[in-house]
């Protein structure tokens, strides 16, 4: 920034501060009037949850997951899910596929055969790759929801770009409210955090429900119980 | 394309009732979304319990916005995210269009923002040789036509399907089409092409988290995730309003904001943005720019009645539930925030001399009110504003000395007085009134005054100009039960 710029700037957000004081100043004869009528601030009747075990999140997680259109399959170990991964690379034919620097993606697609697996993809090579796959550092039951960490996995692209996202998650990250997420995320904040539920949708036209319009059309995750 | 403005919201409206196309594509708004956002609010514990909390938080930060707002910087810019303030629109359209031509870029993409529809970017960036790409579908889809949002959550939803279909044929050249998912994957193939491309990406910003510096930015078609994460620039625009104080307050928001807009749990994608990415070989942007925009809104923190306007977070609840909205779609208010809270922040935007009907399109029948997430009691400000206009009273506004109460008009309220103060006088003004009315009364009903009786009592003039009133009846039930119902 020059330094006029800068000094502009300061000059701008001053005269802000100031209208936004000047204002309050001015409201507050008025203000304990209307909070006579309009309290607000009562404290939430949630219900308080009992602590769920590792499968009633996972069956939470599974069935949110499916009712926004998600694929969710749950498999006993990591092998399973190698398996699973190879079906729906045959599936959808993929030639091309896109991992994060997941270790566990990278363990799981380490034995593929004659597939094009890239890790770190640049952006033109990604626009052309038919599968991405990450890993998810955490997911809520309550709403389905994978929840990706930038700190802990490359996933920003990988998870959005090509047509298809398969995630692969251990059973033990699920949680079942949002504000756990919150708190847990909160402790070492990463630079993006990304929430996904489901898979990219609109319904710009005329209220009908499309689906893959900029992000991916299918979403599988793959919950790995390990038990 | 000529806009509407504001100004002339009455005519608008007029027109709008008159366009059975707009109806057509009207037609679902209230069902689907009503419908989906009652199921949505039954999958929380306590729906009250949120939504007066998350206005207790807004109103928290509203009353201490400076602080909030430094917290806000200090945290994002230790992060390495980059700060812009704007006292106004012409101010925030400077700044943008400074970065974008400092980075040499000639075409930005850009995800759905009423920030940057209020400021009119777009207008600001093309004259300045940049071409702004929308790359919301609906969003899209307006740019496009030439046209502006007539909804906050749902841009085109003034345009039918075979509309939509005809302007892809006209503007891409494809077959036409009124398959939905080939419309849909036809603007997935163009805009690939400028995301692959764009140097610079402009997004909006639902909520910036003061303790954390966070920018969070909801959605569900991926647009938002592509603007912000492929660019090497990325610039968010956003009101000083947007601010909340903690991170955990993102739980009730994000709870009440899906489930209010679109009735959903929560929408497909949300990006949780701090500052910029730590080493360069990372991906994401090499740049976070945010810009801190005023444009009239510290002004409504002089009152706690305007206050509220700075509370909304643009779920559009409250036009999918009006009655006005339903039945003249979004564009009839000529401003960029249309419905119930468009007819609130507008004047209070632009000014109230260039929107003075829009206080009044409204029947104040509170469906807002009800459905309003964050409990904006937008009947109150709207009756607020329209004191504002006839007697400028309100806000710790100067009284108008323009404004003397006519003769006409004090004698009416003190007869109106006078009748309803006690039974007797009740009773003889109704006895009045059913002799007088027979001067007006054709047909068993009060149809338009016009000439003598328009002018001798205006009210009736302009109640009648579009509807009938209501006829006195013969027998007031009272009587009828004296005489006739008591004795079966």
């Amino acid at each position: 920034m020059t330094e006029t710029r800068a000094s502009e700037n300061n000059a701008a957000r001053d005269a802000i501060l100031v209208s936004i004081r000047g204002s309050l100043a001015v409201s507050k004869p008025f203000d304990a009037e209307h909070q006579k009528h309009h309290a607000h601030g009562v404290i939430l009747q949630g219900k308080v949850h009992r602590e769920l075990s590792t499968k009633e999140l996972v069956d939470n997680f599974k069935t949110n997951l499916e009712s926004v259109g998600g694929i969710c399959v749950i498999v006993a170990n990591e092998g399973e899910a190698a398996i699973y991964v190879e079906t729906v690379i045959e599936k959808i034919a993929a030639k091309n596929v896109a991992i994060s620097d997941s270790d566990l993606v990278y363990r799981l697609t380490e034995t593929l055969d004659g597939i094009d697996v890239i890790q770190n993809a640049t952006k033109d090579i990604l626009f052309d790759c038919d599968l991405g796959i990450t890993s998810a550092q955490w997911a809520i039951a309550e709403t389905g929801t994978l929840v990706l960490e930038s700190e802990a996995e490359s996933h920003r692209l990988t998870s959005l770009v090509p047509p298809v996202h398969l995630c692969i998650l251990k059973a033990d990250v699920i949680r079942q409210t949002l504000s756990e997420i919150l708190e847990l995320t909160s402790k070492n904040l990463s630079k993006t955090i990304t929430f996904i539920t489901g898979a990219s949708r609109t319904s710009d036209i005329e209220l009908t429900l499309a689906i893959g319009v900029h992000g991916p059309r299918e979403l599988h995750v793959v919950v790995v119980a390990d038990q | 394309m000529q806009h509407l403005t504001a100004e002339t919201f009455d005519q608008n409206a007029r027109d709008a009732l008159g366009d059975l196309v707009l109806h057509g594509a009207l037609r679902n708004l209230a069902d689907n979304f009503g419908e989906r956002r009652k199921v949505a609010m039954a999958s929380v514990d306590d729906w009250e319990g949120l939504r007066e909390k998350a206005r207790a938080v807004k109103e928290e930060t509203l009353l201490h916005l400076d602080k909030y707002l430094l917290q806000f910087v200090d945290n994002a810019e230790k992060a390495g995210a980059k700060f812009h303030w704007a006292r106004d629109a012409k101010e925030a359209c400077r700044i943008v269009v400074d970065l974008v031509n400092e980075r040499g870029a000639k075409m930005v993409v850009k995800s759905k923002s009423m920030a940057t529809e209020e400021i009119h970017l777009n207008d600001a960036l093309e004259a300045d040789g940049i071409e702004p790409i929308e790359t919301d579908l609906g969003e899209w889809i307006i740019q496009l036509a030439g046209e502006t949002p007539s909804h906050i959550v749902v841009p085109a939803i003034h345009k039918t399907k075979g509309q939509i279909a005809d302007l892809f044929v006209e503007k891409i050249g494809i077959e036409k089409t009124n398959d939905v998912d080939v419309l849909t994957k036809t603007a997935r193939r163009i805009l690939r092409e400028r995301f692959a491309k764009a140097e610079v990406g402009i997004s909006g910003v639902n909520f910036g988290v003061a303790e954390t510096g966070t920018i969070l930015i909801l959605e569900n078609e991926g647009n938002v995730r592509m603007t912000t994460s492929l660019p090497r620039t990325h610039i968010a625009v956003m009101g000083i309003e947007k601010i909340i104080p903690r991170f955990a307050d993102l739980d009730v928001f994000l709870k009440l904001l899906p489930r209010s807009g679109t009735g959903q749990r929560l929408t497909a994608y949300q990006s949780l943005i701090t500052g910029v990415k730590k080493n360069s070989d990372n991906e994401g942007p090499d740049e976070v720019h945010i810009v801190l925009m005023d444009n009239g809104r510290s002004r409504m923190l002089s009152h706690p009645v305007t206050r509220q306007s700075l509370a909304c977070i643009r779920c559009g609840a409250c036009l999918n539930a009006c009655p006005v909205y339903q039945q003249i779609g979004g564009h009839a208010y000529g401003s960029v925030y249309p419905g119930p809270i468009g007819a609130v922040i507008t004047p209070q935007l632009i000014g109230i001399s260039k929107s003075k009907q829009l206080p009044y399109a409204s029947s104040l029948c509170g469906a807002c009110r009800e459905v309003c997430p964050v409990k904006i009691d937008i009947p109150e400000l709207l009756l607020h504003l329209r004191a504002e206009i006839t007697d400028g009273i309100a806000g710790g506004a100067k009284r108008n000395p323009q404004r003397k109460k006519k003769f006409s008009e004090s004698l009416a309220f003190k007869l109106y007085g006078y009748a309803w103060s006690s039974q007797f006088s009740y009773g003889l003004g109704i006895k009045a009134a059913r002799v007088m009315q027979k001067l007006i009364v054709r047909d068993g009903k009060i149809g338009k005054a016009s000439g003598f009786m328009a002018k001798l009592l205006p009210p009736l003039g302009a109640w009648t100009a579009w509807r009938d009133a209501p006829v006195v009846a013969a027998k007031s039930f009272r009587e009828e039960w004296r005489t006739n119902l008591k004795s079966e």
